[in-house]
């Protein structure tokens, strides 16, 4: 082939390119600008590199399928049709990089959420614990006696009728608090004691004694506290706390008493 | 043999006016999925103007299909078939921000009720 004729052939050849310039409608000059703008600028995005590199390749090779067609004469068509592709595929780039950076945003505020979680946890349980160091010393101060039996709380028989072992309704708060003290401390048990004066038979006062530690169980049983964790035990008139002769001295040895587990379950020995 | 260039660059120009296409049935199937998978996510063409092109130019794509037009069918396929994966990758985007929102719901109120505690 001489030189003269591929030169000519060049010439041909950039004839028909400028001709198919000339003749493609303008809309698909329009429209090859356009995507190649929007093409730069997916391209020039280190994120959507990043998160969608092959959505980026795919509206580069139509770009450029767009851009080699624009060259040959009445193809304005195919070209504003590859054009429109590109274009797709970058704002197809963009949305896949907006969920790759969402994606990342969440796991780091994810992580930020079980932190403050946590946070918020500790902080619930530190005022719980609080509140039961609270709830440990308005017990104490409840006419319990720390003994060689453990915490002791004693019920009065205010709280039982003469000769009745249901609770009356005075009792109430006092129960309530004994539970709430429970549900804190849930590794805690208790035995209930009962005991009477000693008026009456030794086989009646058993029985009663016994009666009357077990209505103060039932109601810490209502109040949700499980069976399991409450012994219940009724000793009569035996270890009387005064002297029975006078009446005061009776009053104070019918009563009831709740022995505390320590905070691991362990209850001393019953007598 | 040296007037061969010129042929062929005649021939170039002459082809793309009146290549005889196959029929595009690889990119009707694609583009069907393509809808398919956007609807699967959620999006509807009431909702999404990118769906709603797909559709239509879906259906066109189809017809022009019956008549033979297989050159149409397949850039009206292949239009459909990005404006469907746009239509889907708008609802994901979408999503994924809804998540975002619910998370930095939760954590405005974790954040409250931590201020709440300590100021107790």
């Amino acid at each position: 082939m001489s030189p003269m004729i591929r030169g000519l052939s060049c010439v041909v050849l950039l004839g028909s390119a400028a001709l198919g310039g000339c003749a493609s409608q303008p809309n698909s000059e329009q429209a090859l600008q356009q995507a190649g703008t929007d093409f730069q600028k997916v391209k020039e995005d280190a994120n959507v590199l990043r998160f969608a590199p092959k959505d980026v390749i795919r509206a580069g090779e139509s770009l450029a399928r767009a851009d080699r067609l624009s060259s040959y004469w009445g193809s304005g068509a195919d070209v504003v049709h590859y054009a429109y592709l590109s274009q797709r595929y970058s704002a197809i780039a963009r949305e896949h990089t907006e969920q790759g950076l969402n994606a990342e945003r969440g796991t780091k505020l994810e992580l930020e959420r079980q932190r403050l979680q946590l946070a918020l946890r500790e902080n619930k349980l530190a005022s719980v614990q609080q509140q039961g160091k609270w709830l440990e010393e308005q017990i104490a101060s409840l006419t319990t006696t720390q003994t060689d039996r453990g915490l002791v709380m004693t019920l009065g028989d205010v709280l039982f009728d003469t000769g009745e072992a249901q609770l009356e309704n005075s009792a109430n708060r006092t129960v309530l608090k004994i539970v709430q003290f429970l549900q804190l401390n849930p590794k805690r048990v208790v035995r209930i004691e009962g005991y009477t004066d000693n008026t009456g038979g030794e086989q009646e006062n058993l029985k009663l004694s016994r009666d009357r530690a077990q209505s103060v169980a039932d109601v810490l049983m209502d109040l949700g506290i499980d069976e399991k964790r409450i012994q219940v035990e009724g000793y009569g008139d035996q270890y009387p706390v005064e002297a029975n002769a006078s009446e005061r001295g009776r009053a104070q040895n019918r009563r009831v008493e709740i022995v505390f587990s320590d905070e691991k379950g362990q209850l001393g020995a019953a007598r | 043999m040296t007037i061969r260039p010129l042929f062929a660059a005649l021939a170039v120009v002459a082809l793309a006016g009146c290549a005889a296409d196959p029929a595009p049935n690889e990119q009707i199937r694609l583009t069907q999925q393509a809808l398919e998978q956007a609807s699967a996510v959620g999006a509807s063409a009431d909702d999404s103007p990118e769906l709603k092109l797909a559709e239509d130019k879906f259906a066109r794509a189809k017809a022009d299909m019956a008549d033979e037009s297989y050159k149409h069918a397949r850039m009206r396929a292949e239009q459909a078939e990005l404006d469907a994966r746009l239509a889907e990758a708008k609802i994901l985007t979408q999503k994924s921000q809804e998540q975002l929102s619910v998370l930095n719901t939760r954590i405005t109120r974790l954040r409250k009720q931590l201020q709440l505690g300590e100021a107790q």
